[in-house]
């Protein structure tokens, strides 16, 4: 997948709003290879934006393209290969398994494609400071430790892709870095595009394009 | 990986509602196919064991008084065949043929005649005999004369005779290799032809023989003999019909073959297996409900979990994977099971009906296995469908 296009995209609930927007009605293309941050106040639409382009929900106006097919016509099969392939999504709400462990959290997630090997996922919770939380089952750990576990999620299968919904919201600025390090190494290493939400502190890298939602 | 799917998605299964299911769906399969099972290895006994006569005829004749004795016909004049065959229970009425000659038959082993008696021959329309028609016919040329005989005369012979002479006794399946020798005369003429028993009847109380046989014999032996029957042979449309039994009285008949019984049992079992396997069913049923309703609860309490699932990438194939082998699976077992605890039981129902009736035979397992694999597979394709749907409905958001 090489562009994500919206054309005259607008949430339903939006609908006869005056709605002031560099994406909303507009028509925007993400490229693969490029950074994005979309900043956003709350209530815009952030998370709505990222559902869309999952394929989790919608009801949207207009069209959203993927490398000018419109998503509206994608399949069961479509979507779950191109979520397994194509598009990861660090979610908001990071939507991780509180009965599982950290290093179950990802592995469920890399047993589908096996992208990642057992030792660099290692190094990336050591990296991120969490090595010693790697059997902890995720619902004891804090929102900040989470992030860090869904980030590590997000990464371990192939993407065109990443979109991170608010990354480092509970995080102190070293580990912002050391995750902003990370997720910019594996985007590079598979040539991807990276798409950053934030509603205020966002993480401190140079972005080829940044939107007001 | 899939043991990490697996180890999500077992969270809020209960144990109390599966094992309700289970218990409850194994009771219900097990009476189903008992049921079944049982019915078709008792149905010969009723059935089989006749197999010349089906239950819906019946054998009138006139009930024999002192007067009648002293030259009152017994038999049955045109117009009361006809009055018969005009009543609403009748569907056709076949007169017996009384052979009017004299018939000497002597049994023996090898050629060597070793008893001797005088008899007679009765025949009724072919339609009315229940048995392979290409065995029933009486050709002059060939001189073999298809028999049916009496049950009683073979337990007269087995624990009357031949005990007390000591003879040996005889089964169904070696009376047919006995050389039985007939001799008619009458009209002047003798002729020694061969009998062959082919079978035995229990509800028809004469020495029975193909109706092409007495027409040839009657024709040749006793032309002038009068033809009046005095046994009919009544087809009826429901043997339990009480017009019958009040016909019957009113004009003075006699039903020969009282033991309708049979055929009411026949009726009865089937009436009550129909109603065993019915509650079976509803049993299953119920089960399966049980069954609908835990897997709808414990998807509902996972929804959030198959929702994950499903957006980092899995499919709802796979997603719905678990919970379909776990049901399954399930069904398997208690089909299993169900096979296992119905060899165990028909074991000893058989050990005692063998007891009581040794000539049946061991009859088959399939008819009840084939119905507890249909069963399973229906009840497994729909919990399958089922589990496939909510997971859709969650990929759709309508949960």
């Amino acid at each position: 997948m090489d562009k994500i296009e919206l054309h005259n995209t607008l949430p339903c609930v939006f609908e006869g709003r005056d709605v002031q927007s560099e994406i909303w009605l507009q028509d925007v293309t993400f490229q693969k290879g490029s950074t994005y941050l979309v900043e956003a106040s709350s209530g815009t639409g952030k998370s709505s934006l990222c559902s869309y382009i999952i394929g989790y929900r919608k009801d949207y106006l207009g069209d959203i393209l993927f490398d000018g097919r419109d998503i509206r016509q994608h399949r069961v099969s479509d979507w779950t290969s191109i979520r397994q392939h194509s598009l990861s999504l660090l979610f908001q709400e990071l939507r991780l398994f509180p009965e599982l462990s950290a290093l179950e959290n990802v592995q469920i997630k890399n047993g589908l494609t096996n992208h990642k090997s057992l030792k660099e996922i290692e190094e990336w919770f050591q990296r991120l400071g969490i090595a010693d939380k790697m059997s902890a089952k995720v619902g004891r750990m804090s929102f900040g430790q989470q992030q860090r576990v869904a980030m590590i999620r997000a990464l371990v299968q192939p993407f065109d892709f990443l979109m991170v919904d608010e990354p480092i919201s509970h995080l102190d600025d070293v580990n912002s870095a050391i995750m902003c390090d990370i997720m910019m190494e594996e985007a590079r290493r598979q040539g991807a595009g990276v798409i950053v939400t934030s509603i205020g502190k966002h993480m401190d890298m140079s972005y080829d394009k940044t939107f007001r939602l | 990986m899939m043991s990490l799917v697996w180890k999500l998605l077992r969270q809020h299964i209960s144990i109390a509602q599966f094992a309700g299911f289970f218990f409850a769906n194994l009771f219900g399969m097990f009476i189903v196919l008992l049921g079944l099972q049982f019915y078709n290895d008792v149905k010969p006994l009723f059935s089989q064991e006749d197999g010349f006569l089906k239950p819906e005829y019946l054998i009138v004749s006139k009930r024999i008084s002192g007067v009648s004795m002293l030259g009152e016909s017994c038999g049955f004049s045109e117009k009361e065949v006809q009055d018969i065959t005009a009543q609403p229970f009748c569907k056709s009425v076949g007169a017996f043929t009384a052979s009017q000659y004299r018939v000497v038959c002597s049994l023996g082993m090898k050629g060597v005649a070793q008893m001797g008696t005088e008899m007679f021959f009765e025949s009724v329309p072919d339609r009315f005999v229940d048995t392979d028609l290409s065995q029933w016919k009486f050709d002059p040329e060939e001189g073999v004369i298809p028999i049916v005989l009496p049950r009683t005369y073979l337990a007269i012979y087995n624990f009357g005779f031949a005990q007390s002479q000591s003879l040996p006794k005889i089964s169904e399946g070696i009376v047919g290799m006995i050389d039985m020798v007939v001799v008619l005369r009458g009209n002047g003429q003798e002729q020694r032809l061969q009998g062959k028993v082919i079978g035995f009847s229990s509800r028809l109380n004469t020495i029975l023989v193909p109706e092409s046989f007495i027409k040839w014999s009657n024709a040749k032996f006793a032309p002038e003999a009068d033809l009046t029957p005095n046994r009919l042979i009544v087809e009826v449309k429901n043997p339990t019909d009480d017009a019958i039994v009040k016909y019957i009285n009113q004009h003075n008949l006699e039903l020969e073959n009282d033991k309708l019984d049979a055929g009411k049992a026949t009726y009865f079992l089937r009436v009550v297996t129909v109603l065993v396997m019915c509650i079976g069913m509803l049993i299953s049923i119920l089960s399966f409900y049980i069954l609908m309703l835990s897997i709808y609860l414990l998807v509902q309490k996972n929804t959030e979990k198959l929702r994950n699932l499903l957006l980092i990438g899995y499919s709802p194939v796979r997603v719905s994977l678990p919970y379909q082998l776990l049901t399954v699976g399930m069904n398997a077992v208690v089909l299993l099971l169900s096979f296992i605890i119905l060899y165990i039981v028909r074991g000893y129902y058989m050990n005692t009906l063998w007891v009581m009736f040794p000539q049946m035979q061991d009859g088959s397992l399939l008819p009840a296995f084939c119905l507890g694999f249909c069963l399973f597979a229906v009840v497994s394709i729909i919990n399958i469908m089922a589990v496939r749907n909510r997971v859709m409905k969650i990929w759709n958001r309508k949960e």
